[in-house]
């Protein structure tokens, strides 16, 4: 009992320090998160002896509601009405942005010599840009306020709603698949698509339900109505062997009709970033610096193609928003920084079977998110130095 | 004026007004009710942030904007309202006005109108709250509390030959 309260102490000690490091310095928290856990875990604080926080049952429990939370407010916003007023421009620009993306990702990933679902893995981890980083740092710099904002923002919607879908596969391929052959694989596709199909049944028809469950006005029975729903059908969903993260996702499609969604955002958000900082942490302390190193080749490689395929795929996203040059390039800038749902993707390969799964991939997705939302913010920040120097090797027009 | 509505999905709102100079007003609204206001020289330039006001703060001043908070009114007379339908309203008493001479208590204005006499302006000076026994003098300024229809009557009192 005192252990593990100890350890989770250190846990908040070690995130508060690292989010008041970032704050001072500009940076996104999520990079500086994971850094404080792999600090903090066995593997650097551990291994020269000091008090540090092991992988435990009860880390990886708080951080599954993390992810669990993460995606549920992905589905909180995102409208299936909103996605079809825009979705002309969105679906273009957003498929742009995975035809261009996803297979570079895979690409790499069968260059190293992995299985197709080893590859699938990395090219989701390249492909999806960071809402948290990106969101933010539109708001600090003021773009929120220009046309670049719209495509940034609908190529978002477009990743989360694929990353929806590329979940609900990918688990059921890593978790089910490997171990019972084609046939397993069938079935595990099978349950998944079943449970998640009878799930967004509820979700469409149970508006009424999701209505009457949170119609409540003491704040408390509120937060814990929303988390008594969520947590459990996410539960539910992986011990079937389906995605969690995708389970949540749709129950929060289901919240966001149901006329509680704004109440729903200004009373959880505060618990949902709690609980994605123990997610970033949890990462941080599942992993080695030591791996870090081994995947040093496979990361340059990934940073050096993947940075200007997403400056190239935003940019032809702004050009479809009939943007000018100059703000489509912003475009791409601004989807460059890589963050929490790379690092998801990571904890589902953790899971996997195969070496590569279990620790090739979440090293390299570790190192990679640190590189890119600390690379991908300061492009954003120094966005004119940027533009100067591509403008040198690119015939830019001068519509800007 | 034209104004553009986008959603910014996981902030907010956003709102482009065109503002008659050729520049435009953007006004983002935060899910948590903050509201960032922006001016953009021209359409293609970069915004550049007002100020930021919490939800609270934004609702008041939207209200002054809006006049609907606080308004002064046209009229011939100077006058000010002050909330509901009550007026602050300045009467000049000319020399050929009923009152002239008269103490306050005996020209029974508040009495017969309904409004009252907080103030009497003689010259430079300024006589606050007066009492039944000041005397009305020829060129005084009375500042008048009452609702529309009070002041209305007692304007219409005071100025009549």
């Amino acid at each position: 009992m005192a252990a593990g309260l100890f350890e989770l102490g250190q846990v908040f000690a070690v995130l508060a320090i690292s989010g008041a490091l970032a704050l001072r310095i500009g940076l996104s928290v999520i990079p500086l998160y994971v850094v404080g856990g792999m600090l903090a875990g066995p593997f650097v604080a551990g291994r020269f002896g000091l008090p540090h926080v092991p992988e435990s049952e009860m880390l990886t429990i708080l951080a599954e509601v993390g992810i669990v939370l993460l995606l549920f407010f992905l589905g909180l916003e995102f409208s299936l009405d909103r996605l079809l007023a825009a979705r002309s421009r969105i679906t273009r620009a957003g498929v742009v942005d995975a035809a261009i993306n996803l297979p570079l990702g895979i690409a790499l990933g069968l260059a190293l010599g992995w299985s197709i679902v080893e590859a699938l893995l990395l090219g989701g981890i390249v492909y999806i840009s960071s809402s948290a980083i990106i969101t933010k740092t539109l708001i600090d710099l003021g773009w929120i306020a220009n046309d670049e904002a719209d495509p940034i923002l609908g190529t978002l919607v477009f990743e989360d709603l694929f990353i929806a879908i590329y979940l609900a596969i990918v688990a059921s391929l890593v978790l089910g698949g490997t171990s019972a052959g084609l046939n397993g694989l069938g079935r595990s596709l099978a349950i998944a698509f079943g449970f998640l199909g009878a799930l967004l049944l509820a979700v469409q028809y149970g508006t009424a339900f999701f209505s009457r469950v949170l119609d409540v006005a003491d704040t408390e029975s509120f937060v814990l109505r929303v988390l008594g729903v969520v947590v459990p059908i996410a539960g539910f969903a992986l011990s079937i062997g389906v995605s969690e993260a995708v389970a949540a996702f749709f129950v929060g499609m289901g919240f966001s009709t149901s006329g509680h969604r704004e109440r729903i955002e200004r009373q959880l958000t505060s618990v949902r970033d709690v609980f994605a900082a123990v997610f970033f942490f949890w990462i941080g302390v599942g992993t080695d610096p030591r791996l870090l190193v081994g995947v040093a080749v496979p990361l340059a490689a990934a940073v050096l193609l993947t940075t200007p395929a997403k400056l190239l795929s935003g940019y032809v996203g702004g050009r479809v928003y009939d943007l000018s040059e100059h703000r489509a390039l912003r475009v791409g800038i601004g989807l460059v920084p890589r963050g929490e749902f790379s690092l998801v993707i990571a904890a589902l390969a953790a899971g996997g079977s195969t070496t590569v799964m279990q620790e090739t991939i979440p090293a390299l997705a570790v190192g990679y998110v640190l590189v890119m939302s600390v690379f991908g913010t300061l492009l954003m920040q120094r966005s004119d130095a940027v533009e100067s120097v591509l403008a040198r090797f690119l015939p830019l027009g001068t519509d800007a | 004026m034209t104004v553009y509505e986008s959603d910014l999905p996981g902030v907010g709102k956003k709102h482009e007004i065109d503002l008659p100079d050729g520049t435009q007003l953007v006004v983002v609204t935060h899910n948590d009710g903050r509201r960032e206001v922006f001016l953009r020289e021209t359409s293609d330039s970069d915004s550049e942030k007002l100020f930021e006001l919490p939800d609270d703060l934004a609702r008041q001043i939207g209200t002054i904007l809006e006049g609907a908070y606080f308004q002064p009114v046209q009229s011939q007379n100077i006058e000010t309202l002050l909330g509901g339908d009550t007026l602050l309203e300045w009467v000049e008493v000319d020399a050929d006005s009923p009152i002239v001479g008269q103490t306050l208590g005996e020209s029974d204005l508040r009495a017969e109108t309904g409004a009252s006499v907080v103030a009497i302006e003689r010259g430079q000076d300024v006589i606050p709250s007066p009492g039944g026994d000041t005397t009305i003098e020829a060129g005084d300024t009375l500042v008048v509390v009452g609702t529309r229809a009070n002041c209305a009557d007692f304007e219409s009192r005071v100025t009549s030959a």
